[in-house]
């Protein structure tokens, strides 16, 4: 091994060191639509039919959507409704937020800032307050503040991205609210990266026609988390770690009035009743959609999709995965982990095993990915790994462009990451490959974040219609504050006339006989709550004695 | 002359008005203070307690970073920095054996050699001379009528007393280089009550009347010390009325040198006294 | 693959287990058996959720560092911590006051500091934890917060404080004084908030919201994207 690499790779390390130079100068044109639509057509892999299938039961009967996503949906409740005691409330709030990452607490805030007190609500996750992909994020949150810069332009921007097909109140929504995030997240605290005069520093991503990222280093993500969780802990919200909900509890008039939770430590079920729930549960990465690798925090398992399309709620645009383009695809230990944006936004930029350029660096980001396989795997022009094949990002250019010390200094996060496995990415380039990163679709709110459900309400990655089939950089950290402003708001509203019915499970044991009506037989449980990592060997000598 | 500086947190948080008197001060003498690059919090009470090893990391920390920024002088205006500094570097001195603990202790450090002296600003500036101050003052102070107050950080102990422990005479040499009326106080060398001023002010009060009245007694009008902590004591708990303001000595040089004094920090506002003895005028006339 | 990794032996909480070498210390712990409930979160090095205390062979000193993100050696002896009791304090950001010893006050442990230099050898992060304190310390917030910022509040530091400091809650607080109190305000916002209470983007935004796709297309096409720098 040499600076972290094997020597079967160094080859092809030198021809990416010789051509830098040339390359300083050369700009690879970005694709026409006509050339893209095709590129994702043939290698995105949201078009491989056969990946694909079409949900037999539930409110979006008919829906097209991947096998994983489908299998959870046809698939057994956890509990058995016949065994819970749904008299013997253990927590009766008016408002119980179902995730404890960025969605779920800015809306515990906002709920709090329009009158709910805090020993009203209680928030609940399967791991701890903060373990999300909000905590993971890196690069940036857009919000069109320059002069040179409009809300307009990032409307235009997302749609497009989107191909089109987003909602269009909730882009609006987006963008409108974006200044106003900012602002908060300034009267709380939060460290962005700025100049000596104040003004935000501002870059760009994929599929964006200004500069209008803001970051902090390549932390952004943690630093907003951080910021915001620290707030929620100073007005005492209340948080159950480890108790993740498995199913939502309505009332006999068809409203959402609760949750079962199952104590992860104890194994204890526990009944919580509430006048307004909010979903925010996040993604679905650990699902490993096409065996991909992921970008995703441990419980991104989709339990919320799950939980919601079973009190009738729709689902939409779950047709539609993101793949991010940058996965690190080398060494194995970090394989499927991000690798920013922000990296090519600051110049790095891909080359194949030649060292040659073949897209251009900063395409919207299905574009992109799609860019990646077809040099992979159809022109054979990527790099072999023990687990499969990838690209280089030449990110020592970022030190050639920006002056000595940048990546250090921009990507700490980066650099410590691949500084523990041997590799110096502000000398050697790094290699990467598309890693399964984003929901794009989710369940159906309006720009109230209301689902089709009352007492409903659903933010964050959890949600759909945001960012139609595709996602751009930056507006994910947007799209889970001010949707989950929005949340808390919309519910503080409805907690105020809520009368709750009787509590039932009716709905999932109507959703059990909605299976067997379709005809499917299975042993399959949802949701997952935590993905199968254990040793083959282990898990075959595995026996409960109930002990 | 420029010799490496240690301020102390005191300096940089509560008590910015005698940092910044000084560095004036200093720099109208052409005495350069150097802050070191990295220093550490002496951790003041804890190392005083020396049996405790561990306590006396924070200081030889500092000291080691004085003999690597090439010094072999630290000085510190904050008596209690200087008592602890002083008291850890003897320490070491006296006992080869806990120095040579310590620095195994510190493996990612270099060695102390033990060779660092401590200075206190007081000290510096008698080796300066105080004919040599005599001549930068450009505001004659006679008129102000001061009784110089000690504490107990730079007497006690013994060992490491800057000056006679029973009867110094320092800061007296000092005021009159800066044409002072010196007004003597038998309890110079009086405790305030340190830090009984958190949760024992009763004991701090007692001991800030006996020792203010018996400089009012004999004259004074103001008191003249160099401790953040016994200026905090004896400016902030007079409780009487005709309360007598209290100096930093280095407050008192740069009016000396005229230049400008910023007295916010004080509770007992100095500047009537000052404008009643013209000085402040006299100040004002040479900008 | 038909050859077998090469293994290591490493001991989970003295339990003998062969593992993969190749393998974090997480990975090997799912190898084994392990189905992780408390002790991962991120996975990537973000979260602090693995924190991990180890010796290596022939060795006395205990290491630290996150199992995501560590391999493991042959010889390894290790056990997770997953959780740190330590207290928060409790504090509305918009009373507090920059200029004085605001640090101090709500955490007032941090005087104890000794600069053992313990916790900069513990962090995984390998960050100037020890310098980070003693600026809180000295008062001055802008290089607390500076050196701080990398934290990933994975309590290690405070586990190993012999003054029971808690560093990563301390970094927390001086941060937020710093971001909300220290650093200068973006005039660009200001403006732009203001145009858009008085409605300025409105229509060009409707016009937006109801244009047809194929419009959408051709006004997307023709946008000039700003240079990349």
């Amino acid at each position: 091994m040499i600076e972290g690499y094997p020597e079967s790779m160094w080859k092809s390390i030198e021809k990416v060191h010789k051509t830098r130079e040339r390359r300083l100068e050369e700009v690879f044109k970005r694709m026409e639509i006509g050339e893209s639509d095709e590129l994702l057509r043939k290698f995105h892999p949201d078009y491989k039919e056969d990946q694909k299938r079409v949900v037999k039961v539930g409110p979006s009967k008919g829906m097209k959507m991947p096998h994983e996503v489908a299998d959870l949906l046809e698939a057994n409740p956890l509990i058995d409704p016949s065994e819970i005691d749904l008299s013997n409330v253990d927590y009766d709030v008016d408002l119980l937020l179902i995730g404890g990452g960025g969605a779920g607490t800015v809306a515990a805030l906002w709920a709090y800032y329009n009158g709910i007190k805090p020993d009203n609500m209680l928030i609940v996750t399967k791991l701890r307050h903060g373990d999300s992909n909000s905590m993971m994020a890196q690069g940036g949150t857009q919000v069109a503040d320059r002069p040179e810069d409009s809300p307009a332009l990032h409307y235009l921007d997302t749609i497009g991205g989107g191909h089109f097909t987003n909602n269009p109140s909730l882009v609006k929504a987006l963008v409108a609210d974006a200044p106003k995030i900012l602002k908060w997240h300034e009267d709380l605290g939060v460290i962005y990266d700025r100049d000596e005069e104040g003004n935000f520093d501002e870059i760009s991503g994929g599929g964006t026609s200004r500069f209008r990222l803001h970051y902090s280093k390549d932390y952004t993500g943690m630093e907003q988390m951080r910021v915001i969780r620290d707030e929620s802990r100073n007005l005492d919200v209340p948080v159950l770690e480890f108790s993740p909900a498995v199913e939502l509890i309505k009332d006999t008039n068809g409203q959402v009035a609760g949750a079962i939770l199952s104590n992860l430590e104890t194994k204890e079920y526990l009944v919580v009743r509430a006048k307004a729930i909010v979903l925010a549960t996040g993604g679905f990465g650990r699902l490993h959609i096409q065996n991909f690798q992921t970008t995703n925090h441990y419980g991104a398992t989709a339990d919320g999709l799950v939980m919601a399309y079973r009190t009738g709620t729709r689902l939409i645009d779950l047709d539609s995965v993101q793949y991010h383009p940058t996965g690190a695809a080398y060494p194995l230990q970090i394989a499927g982990l991000l690798i920013t944006e922000k990296v090519r936004g600051m110049g790095a930029v891909p080359v194949n095993k030649d060292g040659e350029l073949f897209v251009h660096p900063l395409e919207p980001r299905d574009v992109e990915a799609s860019a990646f396989i077809r040099e992979c795997y159809e022109r054979n022009n990527g790099v072999e790994t023990l687990t499969g094949r990838g690209v280089w990002l030449d990110s020592p250019l970022i030190e050639l462009k920006h002056g000595r010390g940048t990546v250090g200094k921009s990507f700490p996060a980066m650099h410590r990451m691949f500084e523990r496995f041997g590799i110096d990415m502000s000398k050697q380039p790094i290699l990467v490959f598309p890693t399964l990163h984003y929901q794009n679709g989710g369940i159906e709110i309006d720009n109230q974040a209301r689902t089709s459900i009352p007492g409903l309400f659903a933010c964050g990655e959890a949600a759909g219609g945001i960012h139609g089939k595709n996602r751009l950089m930056g507006n994910s950290t947007l799209d889970y504050n001010v949707f989950g402003r929005r949340a808390g708001i919309s519910a503080a509203k409805t907690i105020k006339n809520v009368k709750l019915g009787k509590l039932t499970l009716d709905h999932v044991t109507k959703y059990r006989k909605a299976l067997a009506e379709a005809g499917i037989k299975t042993e399959r449980k949802a949701p997952m709550i935590l993905p199968e990592y254990r040793g083959k060997e282990a898990l075959e000598k595995y026996m409960d004695l109930g002990i | 002359m420029n010799i490496l500086y240690y301020p102390g947190c005191t300096l940089k948080t509560t008590a910015t008005s005698l940092e910044e008197s000084a560095l004036k001060a200093t720099q109208a003498l052409g005495i350069e203070l150097v802050e070191l690059k990295d220093w550490y919090c002496c951790g003041a009470v804890f190392s005083l307690s020396s049996d405790d090893l561990m306590h006396q990391i924070a200081p030889i920390r500092t000291l080691i970073n004085v003999q690597e920024e090439g010094g072999d002088r630290v000085v510190t205006i904050c008596d209690m920095c200087y008592n602890t500094l002083k008291q850890a570097n003897l320490l070491m001195k006296e006992n080869p054996d806990k120095l040579k603990t310590i620095n195994a202790f510190l493996d990612e450090q270099v060695d102390y050699k033990g060779k660092v002296r401590v200075y206190h600003l007081l000290e510096l500036l008698k080796e300066f001379g105080f004919n040599e101050i005599k001549k930068k003052v450009k505001v004659k102070l006679n008129g102000l009528k001061v009784a110089p107050y000690y504490g107990c950080m730079l007497l006690r102990p013994r060992e490491v007393a800057l000056d006679d422990p029973e009867n110094p005479g320092i800061l007296e040499e000092l005021m009159k280089s800066l044409g002072v009326e010196v007004v003597e106080n038998p309890l110079k060398t009086e405790c305030c009550g340190s830090y009984h001023t958190v949760n024992r002010k009763e004991i701090v009060e007692k001991k800030t009347k006996q020792i203010v009245s018996s400089a009012r007694e004999r004259g004074a009008e103001a008191l003249v010390l160099s401790c953040p902590l016994c200026h905090f004591n004896l400016d902030t708990r007079q409780l009487e009325a005709g309360r007598l303001p209290i100096f930093y000595f280095t407050e008192l040089m740069a009016l000396a040198f005229g230049l400008e004094v910023d007295f916010s920090e004080h509770r007992v506002d100095p500047k009537h006294l000052l404008e009643e003895k013209g000085i402040l005028k006299k100040i004002r006339v040479m900008r | 693959m038909a050859t077998k990794p090469e293994m290591a032996k490493i001991y989970i909480m003295g339990k003998e287990h062969q593992v993969p070498k190749e393998l974090t210390i997480m990975g090997a712990l799912e190898y084994a058996g392990y189905k992780y409930i408390r002790g991962a979160g991120c996975r990537a090095g973000f979260c602090g959720a693995c924190s991990t205390i180890y010796r290596k062979k022939g060795e006395y000193k205990l290491y630290s560092d996150l199992a995501c993100q560590t391999l493991v050696q042959d010889g390894m002896r290790l056990v997770q911590l997953p959780f740190v009791p330590a207290v928060k304090a409790k504090y509305d950001l918009g009373k507090l006051d920059v200029s004085k010893n605001t640090v101090l006050e709500y955490y007032p442990e941090i005087a104890r500091c000794v600069t053992c230099n313990t916790c900069n050898k513990t962090c995984p992060q390998d960050l100037e934890v020890m310098e980070f304190i003693q600026a809180a310390l000295k008062g001055d917030i802008e290089k607390s917060a500076r050196l701080s910022f990398d934290c990933i509040q994975c309590g290690l530091c405070a586990v190993r404080c012999p003054a029971d400091i808690k560093h990563y809650h301390v970094g927390q607080l001086v941060r937020r004084l710093y971001g909300k109190y220290m650093s200068k305000k973006s005039k660009n916002l200001e403006k732009r908030l203001k145009e858009m209470a008085h409605g300025k983007y409105d229509s060009e935004i409707d016009r937006l919201t109801r244009a047809s796709k194929e419009e959408l297309r051709q006004i997307y096409k023709s946008r000039d994207i700003e240079a990349a720098k």
